[in-house]
């Protein structure tokens, strides 16, 4: 029992010098705890409070109230923040934040099939390593990206492998600076899939990888159970051959490990949801942005969606076969009027920024969809508590609580109206500034 | 339910192909005063037809139509079954797995795509049921669907669950490409022969054999009073079961095939296996076993020309839809094209200067035949009381080379209307061309 506590205390330790080393402020500026003084704060936990203080210590959100009830602690910086409205850090639950290969946008995603002709030489693997994959290896942070980011509001975001039908897992990561280490709050958060094909092999039509994509879960689970049998006797039995694509692939179809399937069109959402009652997968459709064409289907099979704000309808959608005229038309007002569409049906989604780079085009979108009939409320919680809850980090961010992660955004202006300008953006206590506010 | 105004916005910009079905009918329709060919049950010269809740209720003279039933005026015109296309590819998203040459476990029912405007075409020339297959590039490639031309409704309503499951199979040049140029690092995909192709299919078979025997003795053991200790399940294989499938009947085989040896080499194949050919398709050189083809009773689905278009139907004649069907075997006329699908009546109508066939059997070719081939003909496929209100009506004979289709009804709902689709077009037009600010499409 002593014991275990001071492996529990040397751990805290750790963690705060780990915390102070890796979240500490960037030169210049000059503590780590802040007090910021006379905004407006909107909770999305609660209501809003018209003149408050936020009050940030280590990173963490350590109280939050209007300024007669909150007292700024002695060792606090104030940061004046009197005509700013302070948010939760807005999350995107499904983005390409630095990879290095420029995402394939989505409206370029691969056809129903490609010419294939190819068998793999004996011996050879049949298939790519997929969904051992950890995108993780793959980032490259960039000031300059993470700075468009901060910009629109966001925070954290997940960031999602990009290529084959077994994409890998994603990785979710607070954007508190450079350093890749410190920014990761879970590594192997998701495993990725997307309805398309294999490059000259096998499968190499649609059909093909949704046959592929069952097999592999059933191969799974059949690894699983002899791997399990094994264990329990290994007496009389031949061992099981190791094989790393389907062991990466069991924490999923075992022990429900979240899914995350690519929908480019209505019939895609319907195959995943077809996919996931079979294997019982706890899964999450993203882009879905023709949601609202089976709005029946998801009221009766509630699923997370994470909505795409990139409108551009991709190759596999019908918007795409049916001339110019209607491909605008989709890209300006008919996905954007998806989640408008689900928020009336009482359908729950999250927004995510999806293969966009560009902070100012996501929220320029999220003002489209706005337009659209999306009310505020909703686009907010869309972008903040509800991502926050499908990712399992809503304990921990996704709204402004006492004890909660110190993501907050002061903008300048209510969030999604026109003019609006992050000021400055607290990401896990750390402090980036970004507009001088004139009064 | 309320319907959201999307698809109103969306069923506007299709709408210029074609007006989405009045569901108001609620599949209640009676047609008045037309020249009815049951099909099964001769023709009645002046007739009605009444479907109440997408089911032919009634067929005869001065029937009185029920309150709130909608009435087609039919005089002058014909009154049909809705048109069935035994093969064709449309309203999938692909079509063939062609990265190997066994791909039974692609199932083009996983891929519906029910926003095919070819949809559109079929409805146009009264096709109101297609077998949308797998395509012919594996000698073994996979499950096909039939489906109902219901355009605008959603993908799983399409499906017609009543079919006979079919798998296709194929053989000759598609399937052994000895044709196509190998890119270099690639390999040739092995079958390049004909016999490649059978030797492979036989292959399979007994892999699919010996699937079947590992379950059974797995289920057998497991099933005992005391079932050994370690006992492990063999591993499921979806390829093999779609094989094992069409082994136990429950699945028959649809196999394209050109040339006559091949044909019966694939008969031998399933006597051999145990296993139903229910039909073969395209099939060229049908009319030299057309004897063989009706003992075995075994239906062929074929074009109506095209022949000698290529080196493998060098011996195709434009006799052999006519030809086999005067010997008993059961014919149908497919499209395999999601354009020809809108003529289909044209194509059943030329078996009528080619094999002399009269117009009640050329249109048996693309009505109650293809019903039977697809295991349908319970409930489609000719007009009789207590089969499905699937219709077509067509201003003159359909197998008139005058011929063109009105009004296109499923289940007693109207898909296609032609004076309607015309009225829109006319609309749309003055709409292009109105200046701006004027309604005009700027």
């Amino acid at each position: 029992m002593k014991h275990s506590r001071r492996v529990s205390s040397l751990l805290i330790l750790s963690c705060i010098t780990a915390l102070a080393l890796a979240a500490g402020p960037p030169a210049g500026d000059v503590g780590p705890t802040y007090a910021i003084r006379n905004c407006r704060i909107v909770p999305v936990a609660g209501p809003a409070v018209e003149k408050g203080t936020i009050i940030i210590r280590d990173g963490l959100i350590e109280a939050l109230g209007p300024v007669d009830k909150v007292r700024v602690p002695d060792d606090a910086e104030v940061v004046e923040a009197e005509g700013l409205i302070a948010y939760p850090g807005l999350v995107s639950a499904f983005s390409n934040l630095f990879l290095e290969q420029p995402a394939r946008p989505e409206g370029q995603t691969a056809p129903f099939e490609v010419e294939a002709q190819v068998q793999p030489a004996a011996g050879e693997d049949r298939f790519p390593p997929g969904p051992g994959l950890l995108v993780l290896d793959q980032l490259k942070p960039k000031k300059a990206a993470l700075e468009s980011f901060h910009k629109a509001g966001f925070t954290t975001v997940l960031v999602a492998p990009t290529r084959g039908i077994f994409q890998g897992q994603s990785v979710l990561l607070n954007l508190n600076g450079e350093p890749l280490g410190p920014m990761v709050l879970r590594n192997g958060a998701a495993l990725h899939i997307n309805f398309t094909t294999e490059r000259g092999g096998y499968p190499s039509s649609l059909m093909g990888t949704i046959a592929h994509i069952r097999q592999s879960f059933i191969d799974a689970e059949y690894y699983a159970a002899r791997q399990a049998q094994y264990a329990k006797g290994p007496a009389g039995l031949k061992r099981p051959e190791y094989d790393p694509r389907l062991e990466a692939l069991v924490p999923f179809v075992r022990d429900r490990k979240p899914v995350v399937f690519q929908c480019n069109n209505l019939e895609d959402i319907k195959r995943a949801l077809k996919i996931v009652g079979e294997f019982k997968l706890n899964a999450l459709l993203a882009g879905a942005n023709e949601a609202w064409r089976v709005a029946d289907v998801l009221k009766k099979t509630p699923i997370p969606l994470l909505v795409s704000l990139d409108f551009r309808p991709p190759a596999t959608s019908m918007y795409m076969t049916q001339g110019e005229e209607l491909r605008k038309k989709a890209e300006a007002e008919i996905y954007p009027a998806n989640a408008a569409a689900l928020a009336k049906e009482g359908i729950a989604f999250a927004l995510v920024s999806a293969a966009n780079a560009d902070g100012g085009a996501i929220l320029r979108n999220v003002r489209t969809a706005i337009k659209a009939g999306l009310p505020k409320d909703v686009a907010l919680r869309a972008l903040t508590i509800q991502p926050a809850r499908y990712l399992g980090l809503d304990r921990e961010l996704g709204s402004l609580e006492p004890g909660k992660i110190a993501n907050v955004v002061l903008v300048k202006g209510e969030i999604f109206d026109d003019n609006a300008q992050v000021a400055k953006a607290f990401v896990d206590g750390v402090l980036f500034k970004y507009a001088e506010v004139s009064k | 339910m309320r319907k959201p105004a999307l698809p109103c916005l969306l069923g506007l910009c299709l709408l210029t192909a074609a007006a989405l079905p009045a569901f108001a009918d609620r599949g209640d329709l009676l047609i008045k005063n037309g020249t009815i060919l049951t099909v099964t049950k001769g023709v009645i010269a002046k007739g009605d037809v009444l479907v109440i809740g997408g089911i032919i209720k009634q067929i005869g003279e001065n029937i009185a139509a029920p309150a709130g039933v909608r009435v087609v005026d039919a005089a002058g015109r014909f009154v049909l079954p809705g048109i069935i296309d035994s093969h064709t590819h449309i309203a999938l998203a692909g079509t063939n797995e062609g990265s190997e040459a066994i791909t039974p476990e692609a199932d083009v029912g996983t891929v519906i795509n029910a926003d095919d405007t070819s949809i559109l075409t079929a409805l146009s020339g009264g096709v109101t049921m297609v077998h949308t297959m797998h395509g012919s590039a594996n000698p073994i490639g996979g499950p096909n669907v039939v489906l109902k031309t219901k355009w605008g409704r959603p993908s799983e309503e399409l499906v017609v669950r009543e079919a006979l499951p079919t798998l296709k199979f194929a053989l000759g040049e598609n399937v052994k490409q000895s044709g196509r140029t190998v890119q270099p690092g690639q390999t040739q995909r092995y079958p390049a022969t004909r016999m490649g192709a059978n030797a492979i299919i036989r292959r399979e078979f007994q892999k699919a054999r010996n699937y079947m025997e590992q379950w059974d003795r797995y289920n057998k053991a497991a099933a005992a009073k005391n079932p050994p200790k370690n006992l492990v399940p063999p591993r499921q294989d979806l390829r093999l079961e779609v094989l094992a499938e069409l082994l136990r009947g429950n699945m028959v085989a649809r196999c394209h095939s050109y040339q006559a040896t091949e044909t019966l080499e694939f008969m031998e194949l399933a006597k051999e296996f145990g296993f139903k050919i229910a039909c073969f398709e395209h099939i060229w050189e049908g009319y030299k076993i057309a004897d063989e083809l009706a003992a075995a009773k075994i239906g062929i689905s074929v074009f109506a020309d095209s022949w000698a278009y290529k080196m493998e139907a060098a011996e195709g004649i434009a006799y052999d839809a006519g030809y086999c069907a005067k010997r008993g075997v059961l014919v149908s006329i497919n499209s395999d094209s999601g354009e020809r699908i809108r003529r289909l009546f044209n194509d059943a109508a030329k078996t009528m200067k080619y094999g002399g066939l009269s117009e009640e059997e050329a249109l048996k070719l693309i009505t109650i035949n293809p019903a039977i081939q697809l295991g349908v003909d319970r409930i489609v496929g000719s007009l009789e009381v207590g089969k499905q209100g699937d219709i077509a009506i067509f201003n003159e004979h359909p197998m008139s080379a005058y011929t063109r289709c009105d009004m296109t009804i499923i289940e007693g709902d109207v898909y296609f209307d032609r004076d309607l689709v015309l009225k829109e077009r006319e609309e749309a037009a003055k709409k292009a061309a109105a200046p701006r600010g004027e309604g005009g499409v700027s």
